[in-house]
């Protein structure tokens, strides 16, 4: 039985996450399995870019739920629990990527995590891809998180500010750094 | 269970509860926050306690808001920030770091030591507290030292066991260098050299 | 926008492309939130917090209240959201905590000529510019200085002169100020 075959007594597509998390509180395991459904594409993406692999992005990410759930009556704000999900999942990556210590960054294609829309010539675009990838993989992972939050989250500098304590400065000279170790690397491979 | 022991049981529960939500709240926070400032902030630092992180960090940057006349948005955004650094800092450094060390990596953090700058510092100190290299290493990035410059000088002074004081007197003979015109990385890395050489005609190792 | 916002979006085009977890991810999460210590407390608190009619069992009164003292107690140890805390008094009983190192004396100084009050404000006397202790003394030609306590360890602070105006202290290292936008100072006590 998937999670979506499961019949909840409200309306669980047009329920905010306040009252999600409510019924969760309540005893109601299963509707956490909402929240689940709801933001994992979103932060998969996110933990995936940060991390390399899929295998740690799925850790640090299930590892996030998790710590949501048992930490979920500390949440302040219900109506907002995806940004505070977040928030957990960008310290889980921080740790994990920690974890791994210096052991050699070796990015690895995995065709089948990335999902493409159709395109004109898709081998081309995924040669492309792996580049951008593999370039990010060698960025500070401070540099990294700071790039993503920036340019594919696309967060506001306060917004990033709020989610990784860090001064909207330091910051603003993180993505500047990334974007030009990110050009330096790519214009090795095409003129960008 | 029978009726009547649960019904014991589920009172005293309740009354756990009813405490808790009103043991514990700071009588300077009541005495200098609005109403809704302090309930914000009271909640940020039982979140807080419930997550064994110290308090008193958190009590201290809402004290230092009200003081400053900051409004009371302002007050809860700059409590909550720091008690997201706090989370990274126990991270990289341990469960078992102290308050002091918890206080001096966040302020590490907000100065832009990544996390894995914090790991490396706390690995060079080994069991020393991590308390003065991080204040250190943040002077030193406040005083346009570049980042991994400055966080390699304070591992590699660590790492040949120069102590507390010495690096607060390094921290001192940069600040006076800078005072009278040196480049920062220039001053600090003769400084440190120094550090490490005396260190070497004493037999501790330096690199 | 500039070439280089246009290139850095384009790169970030690329990475927003979703990610497709592992089939099982969902599942996992779930049984890893199943059996969380947290799940059976809030079924528990549910089945607690559902209105029922109660029975009270005529006890004789010395046994009941026997009962209510010995199971407010197991109440306590066996529901307590935090059963460290309920632990502490116990271990600090048999086991006195560490002495904290003693405060250590430490001088203030501030060239203020114009000055007609000078206070010592920090972390730790809870930013009171009123707090007796910390008030400087004018020494003549503008000096005002104050000897004080400090606890050993890692502090923030300022001057605040003429109770509305605040200098951070020129001979110290500064802290950066994302919050509040008046910079402080830093102070680190070893111990002696």
């Amino acid at each position: 039985m998937t999670l979506s075959d499961h019949r909840r007594s409200f309306d669980v597509d047009a329920s905010s996450d306040a009252v999600v998390v409510s019924h969760v509180l309540r005893g109601d395991v299963d509707a956490f399995g909402t929240l689940v459904e709801r933001y994992r594409d979103r932060y998969a993406r996110y933990a995936f870019h940060m991390l390399g692999n899929r295998e740690d992005a799925e850790e640090a990410l299930q590892d996030a739920f998790t710590r949501a759930y048992r930490s979920l009556s500390q949440c302040e704000e219900p109506e907002r629990f995806g940004a505070w999900l977040f928030r957990i999942l960008v310290n889980r990556c921080r740790t994990v990527g920690a974890r791994r210590g210096r052991r050699a960054r070796t990015f690895v294609a995995d065709e089948t995590a990335l999902l493409g829309a159709a395109e004109d010539h898709p081998a081309e675009r995924s040669a492309w891809r792996e580049e951008i990838d593999r370039a990010l993989q060698q960025l500070r992972p401070d540099q990294r998180e700071a790039f993503l939050l920036k340019y594919v989250e696309e967060l506001g500098y306060d917004e990033m500010s709020q989610l990784t304590g860090v001064g909207v400065s330091a910051l603003k000279m993180r993505v500047m750094r990334a974007c030009e170790r990110m050009r330096e690397l790519l214009s090795e491979v095409h003129s960008v | 269970m029978t009726r009547s022991l649960r019904t014991v049981t589920a009172l005293s529960l309740v009354a756990r509860v009813v405490a808790a939500q009103s043991g514990g709240a700071d009588p300077r926070l009541v005495a200098r926050l609005d109403k809704p400032t302090y309930v914000a902030v009271n909640a940020i630092v039982d979140s807080a306690r419930a997550a064994k992180l110290p308090t008193a960090p958190l009590v201290d940057k809402a004290l230092e808001g009200a003081a400053k006349g900051s409004d009371g948005p302002k007050i809860v955004t700059a409590v909550q920030q720091l008690r997201v650094r706090m989370t990274s800092a126990r991270a990289m450094l341990g469960s078992n770091s102290t308050a002091d060390e918890i206080r001096a990596a966040s302020t590490a953090i907000e100065a832009g030591v990544s996390g894995r700058d914090l790991a490396r510092v706390k690995a060079a100190t080994g069991k020393r507290a991590v308390t003065m290299p991080l204040a250190v290493l943040t002077d030193l990035i406040g005083r346009q030292i570049e980042a991994t410059t400055a966080t390699n000088l304070v591992i590699q002074l660590e790492k040949s066991g120069v102590k507390d004081p010495e690096l607060a007197l390094f921290q001192r003979n940069v600040r006076a260098d800078i005072d009278r015109g040196a480049d920062p990385t220039v001053a600090a890395q003769t400084r440190a050299r120094g550090l490490l050489q005396r260190g070497a005609t004493s037999g501790k190792p330096s690199e | 926008m500039s070439d280089d916002d246009v290139k850095m979006s384009q790169i970030a085009r690329v990475l927003r492309a979703p990610v497709r977890l592992s089939a099982s991810f969902d599942a996992r999460v779930m049984a890893a939130v199943r059996r969380l210590p947290g799940h059976e407390r809030l079924k528990l608190w549910a089945r607690l917090t559902t209105p029922r009619t109660v029975t009270l069992m005529p006890l004789p009164w010395g046994l009941l209240a026997a009962s209510v003292a010995l199971f407010a107690v197991l109440g306590a140890l066996h529901f307590v959201v935090d059963i460290d805390r309920a632990a502490k008094p116990i271990a600090s009983a048999l086991f006195p905590a560490q002495a904290k190192p003693a405060p250590q004396r430490v001088q203030f100084v501030l060239v203020a000529p114009d000055a007609k009050k000078v206070a010592v404000v920090g972390d730790f006397n809870g930013w009171d510019a009123s707090h007796a202790g910390y008030q400087a003394q004018h020494r003549g030609g503008g000096v005002w200085s104050v000897t004080a306590p400090v606890p050993v360890g890692h502090h923030r602070y300022s001057f605040v002169v003429d109770d509305s105006v605040w200098v951070a202290d020129p001979t110290a290292p500064r802290v950066v100020d994302n919050d509040y936008g008046v910079p402080n100072s830093a102070i680190v006590v070893p111990q002696e």
